[in-house]
């Protein structure tokens, strides 16, 4: 009577409830303890199941489920740690890019006369017929004056051909005959439909050499255009025909082109520079290819440590109808990469000092299913006639390449020859030009389907330029410089170089800063898991453990009453045909509530812990709070006492 | 306990699972039993959650499989300051102090000229130097005051001259050309050659160059080109600049040089609209009548656009504007932050690094590694390379004084580009 009723109601307390927790007498029971009462689900299934098999299932489940969580957390870790690792990445020296340099015009004029003389003299001709002017020079009235001696290829091939819009009737420029024309007209200029008044139009017509009545011809409108083209389909006929070894020897040779070279402060020479035949634009020189095994690399960024070269570019040497330009195209590229210098070369041009800065960028794109990239090129059904790793442009030339060699027998003049195959010239395919260009327009309307067999490679490094040009060399140092220059290329040259011939080029990083843009996945296994979980924890507050309770109740459970009740209706079904017995109620099923192995794993309550009477006449039926720990309150007995007391009053 | 128990009814089952389940939730419709309107609504609660999971479930399964990626690129078109823009002549001045020996050196180059490639390689330069003299006759800025102070004890070196050297290889006979550097003592001799006389000589006389520009004093002469004679017409965003705007210093190599908005305070430098009419729009003049003949090949102006309080690097990050055509540069800024820590080394104000700045600007790269060069420079060969700031205390190179610094000099910059004089390791990249 003496002690407080708080410490009486402590001592009913501990009297009444089983000892739980960590004063539990055995390890069995404290786990079992801890299992009942944990949040962590799975665990609380072992014990509530009911039949050995059932619990041994729910332990591997559990099992297989804490493996997973560690798998998936070290993944997690990985992730962090590797994307940090990225960033880490800092260059403090950068590897040069490769640099290719050609000149503008491929070959030396002078070395190239003996297979161009014919058709140079012809497209003399043709100017001098269409447009009534002769260039001054008496070299070019003089094959203008012998050129009725001679017989002409060209013009018998493909004659350029004056055309007449309206009448659709064409003047043959060497012969002066009319002829009609049948087939399609391709503009290669659009603008030309609106100007009604130029009948002047100047064009070629190709013909199938086997069906003759099936032509084509292209006309343009510009005879500036018309005649390049003209000339270039020649030229690529005659150079088809010239042996690589004799074609190289035709081109500038290193100590042609480059007059002095530096590199990183220090002198470099043509050692440096890999020669690289190009058919469109003769031998071009790769400074830092990597052939030797090594690639240069820069220690830091500004003009004075990347490259710096001067070419000499002879003017006077140039081919004046296949180019209309001086200079020389440079273009920086990856080792690895072929340069299509063709297509996307930077010209520089002469008598200017032009400075290029670069900045790299490296972007990484992710394969499938993220984006239709290809990694090495191996997957896409097109070999690769370039000697160099995938890229587009790579395969949409060895696209139409091999398309080229399927369907004219020959192999096109400006890109590698496919093994078996050999260049196109009208002495041995008289029929590849119109197959050509046929072929070309298709290529060009996606008709061969090589846009869509050919994909974007996934990683691929980039350099972008910034160009700017000073005026080079200066007047008061023009003098000096142009004199030691001449004495360099060599004495034999007597003649002071002009400052026209010479390009002054510096390629260099502007600073050292990589810039790397990598794609991630947004999803990947673990967060769309993650998501999961947290979808099922926000909404059910579930888990997959509970994914699969519901399997085993409301499938595999909810099955096995389903046919063991047919079963039991069937047996009763037999038995009462079998015996007649009429009244039989022993066999009812027992019910849930008779059931020894369902123990009412309630936790005790304060009401039932108390032994207080349950309020029977209630009018509200009280739930009791759920069997969790978290809900249970254990604090505050004393205060809470009163109310509990009036509760159990009513 | 058998080896599996199954329920013997829907109810018991339903109860078992509702009790022992790990859904929340589930345990009330057991519990409401007795209260049909709160089973109703735990059930109704229950299926409209249930109801929500499956619908986000569908958005989550038809985002992944749509296998998006990451990128993660900030466009930010908020007005900004006009960068700072640094404008060179590429006019080095002949200064006053030093024009004496600046003469000297262009008749030593016109003799080695002579001497590598014969008597009419050179006839340019006198003419040349002729001309200057006239102009110097006619009185232009003489700055009498210093003509005492000229250095007496200095004297252009012959024993650095060019000299062309043959080596027989592949059959052909190469020349090369160089000078001669050597240690203090005479020994460990090595040459600075080029396959190109052209580079040969630049060289030759930058080094010469170097030397004579050492001995003027610390403390130049400010302005002494005006500012219109390189700038004819400057305006930004319409408005005509300020003489405040601009800051003007004297580089040897790229001449007069004024920087504008280099402190990205004024508001007048806002940024206001993209477009040309909204920029800086100038006329320059790029003169060539001071030029010495073979410190620069190139005619123009030097051009650098940076960011406010950084030192101009014309020789990293300029770029060439060409005389006799209008030029339009776009500009587009871009940002790169650094995460720095654990993630990679950055400093965001350079208070961390070791190396003490000798530029009072803000931190670069590249200031940092000048600095650290120029104080090992110092260490070394006991004097400092002329193109950057002077440490305290020390002085410019210059053959009288130390006849073996272009030895040291060379040696020593060879290490820094081959990393063996750890001054990459000691500057981190700025953090942004």
């Amino acid at each position: 009577a003496a002690t407080a009723p708080g410490k009486r109601i402590t001592a009913r307390l501990k009297r009444t409830l089983p000892v739980r927790g960590p004063q539990a007498p055995t390890l069995s029971e404290l786990m079992r303890w801890y299992c009942l009462n944990t949040n962590t689900h799975g665990c609380r299934r072992i014990v509530v199941s009911r039949g050995r098999l059932r619990r041994l299932l729910w332990i591997a489940l559990t099992l297989s489920a804490v493996g997973l969580i560690l798998w998936q957390c070290a993944e997690l870790l990985m992730n962090y740690y590797s994307a940090s690792v990225s960033v880490t990445v800092q260059f403090q020296k950068l590897p040069f890019p490769a640099v290719t340099i050609c000149n503008i015009n491929p070959y030396k004029y002078s070395a190239m006369k003996e297979y161009l003389y014919e058709l140079d003299k012809e497209t003399k001709k043709a100017l001098e017929t269409f447009y009534g002017f002769s260039e001054g020079k008496s070299k070019v009235r003089r094959s203008v004056d012998d050129w009725n001696s001679t017989g002409s290829d060209f013009f018998e091939q493909i004659p350029l051909l004056k055309v007449e819009d309206f009448s659709r009737t064409a003047t043959e420029l060497h012969s002066g005959q009319k002829r009609k024309i049948e087939g399609s007209v391709f503009h290669k200029d659009s603008s030309i439909v609106n100007s009604g008044d130029s009948n002047d139009i100047i064009g070629f017509q190709l013909c199938d050499a086997n069906n003759s009545s099936d032509c084509a011809l292209y006309t343009f409108s510009s005879g500036v255009n018309a005649i390049q083209e003209w000339y270039k389909l020649h030229y690529m006929n005659i150079m088809a025909q010239i042996p690589l070894e004799i074609k190289e020897k035709l081109s500038y040779s290193a100590e042609d082109l480059l007059l002095t070279c530096f590199f990183d402060g220090l002198s470099c020479d043509k050692r440096h520079f890999t020669r690289f035949h190009h058919p469109l634009h003769g031998n071009c020189y790769t400074f830092n290819s990597g052939e030797s095994g090594t690639i240069l690399s820069t220690s830091t960024g500004g003009s004075e440590y990347g490259l710096q070269v001067v070419l000499y570019i002879d003017e006077a040497d140039y081919n004046p109808f296949l180019v209309t330009s001086t200079g020389a195209k440079i273009m920086v590229h990856d080792q690895n990469e072929y340069p299509f210098i063709e297509d996307i070369g930077t010209e520089i041009e002469t008598a200017a000092a032009t400075s290029i800065g670069m900045h790299f960028t490296q972007s990484r794109k992710l394969s499938k299913p993220y984006s239709d990239c290809t990694e090495t090129g191996a997957d896409i059904p097109v070999d690769n006639l370039y000697n160099k790793s995938y890229s587009l442009q790579i395969c949409l030339h060895s696209c139409f390449q091999k398309a080229m060699v399927e369907s004219c027998g020959c192999a096109q003049y400006a890109q590698p020859l496919p093994a078996g195959a050999e260049y196109c010239n009208y002495k041995k395919n008289p029929n590849w030009m119109y197959c050509y260009y046929r072929l070309h327009e298709k290529f060009v309307k996606e008709q061969l389907g090589c846009q869509q067999i050919c994909k974007d490679a996934c990683s691929f490094k980039e350099w972008a330029l910034t160009t700017s040009i000073a005026q080079w060399p200066s007047v008061v140092s023009e003098d000096w410089m142009l004199r030691v220059l001449s004495w360099d290329k060599g004495q034999k040259l007597n003649k002071k170089l002009n400052k026209t011939d010479l390009a002054n080029l510096m390629v260099f990083y502007k600073d050292l800063n990589e810039r790397f843009i990598s794609e991630n996945p947004a999803n990947t296994l673990v967060i769309l898991l993650s998501n999961f979980g947290g979808q099922l924890g926000l909404w059910m507050s579930c888990s997959v453990v509970c994914v699969i309770e519901i399997v085993e109740v409301f499938f595999i459970d909810s099955l096995s009453i389903v046919l063991r009740r047919q079963w039991q209706r069937a047996k009763k079904w037999w038995s009462g045909r079998q015996q007649g017995r009429a009244a039989q109620a022993s066999d009812v099923e027992r019910q849930g509530h008779e059931n020894p192995a369902c123990i009412d794993e309630d936790l005790p309550t304060f009401t039932t812990a108390l032994r207080l009477p349950l309020p029977q006449d209630s009018p509200l039926p009280r739930t009791p709070p759920p069997n969790y720990s978290t809900l249970r309150l254990e604090t505050a007995f004393t205060e809470q006492l009163p109310d509990t007391l009036e509760l159990g009053q009513h | 306990e058998g080896l599996i128990e199954f329920y013997s009814s829907f109810k018991e089952m339903f109860e078992f699972f509702c009790k022992n389940t790990t859904i929340h939730g589930t345990i009330r419709l057991v519990c409401s039993g007795r209260n049909r309107m709160k089973t109703a609504f735990w059930t109704l609660l229950l299926l409209a959650s249930l109801g929500m999971l499956y619908w986000q479930f569908a958005l989550m399964f038809s985002q992944f499989w749509a296998y998006p990626v990451v990128l993660t690129m900030s466009v930010d078109s908020e007005p900004k300051m006009f960068p700072a823009v640094t404008i060179c002549n590429l006019d080095p001045s002949r200064f006053e102090l030093v024009s004496e020996q600046l003469e000297q050196l262009e008749r030593m180059a016109e003799e080695s000229l002579t001497f590598l490639y014969g008597p009419k390689a050179s006839s340019r330069l006198s003419q040349l130097r002729d001309r200057n003299r006239d102009r110097d006759k006619d009185g232009a800025i003489r700055v009498q005051a210093w003509a005492n102070l000229s250095s007496a004890g200095f004297s252009l070196s012959h024993n650095f001259s060019l000299v062309r050297m043959w080596d027989l290889r592949a059959g052909k006979k190469h020349s090369r050309v160089g000078f001669r550097l050597c240690n203090s003592t005479g020994g460990n001799c090595f040459y600075t050659s080029h396959p190109s006389g052209m580079d040969a000589l630049l060289e030759w006389f930058r080094f010469h160059y170097m030397n004579i520009m050492a001995q003027l004093p610390p403390e130049l002469p400010q302005h002494q080109q005006h500012f219109q004679d390189l700038v004819y017409s400057c305006q930004y965003d319409g408005e005509p600049c300020r003489p405040s705007d601009h800051v003007h210093f004297h580089h040897p190599v790229f001449g007069s040089c004024y920087t504008f908005n280099s402190k990205g305070t004024d508001p007048f430098w806002a940024a206001t609209k993209p477009g040309i009419p909204y920029g800086l729009s100038l006329i320059l003049r790029a003169e060539q009548k001071e030029h010495l003949p073979l410190l620069s090949t190139v005619a123009g102006v030097k051009v650098m656009i940076h960011s406010h309080n950084q030192t101009p690097f014309l020789e990293h990050e300029g770029f060439h504007v060409r005389p006799g055509i209008a030029t339009t540069i776009g500009i587009r800024q871009d940002q790169v932050n650094r995460l720095g820590g654990n993630y990679g080394r950055c400093t965001t104000d350079g208070a961390d690094v070791a190396v003490e700045l000798l530029y009072n600007n803000s931190y670069t790269l590249q200031a940092c590694l000048h600095s650290c060069f120029q104080r090992a420079m110092v260490q070394h060969c006991g004097c400092g390379y002329f193109y950057y700031p002077l440490p305290a205390g020390a002085r410019y190179c210059d053959y009288s004084r130390q006849p073996a610094w272009g030895h040291c000099f060379y040696q020593l910059y060879s290490r820094l580009r081959n990393h063996r004089l750890d001054c990459f390791q000691h500057c981190p990249k700025p953090c942004r």
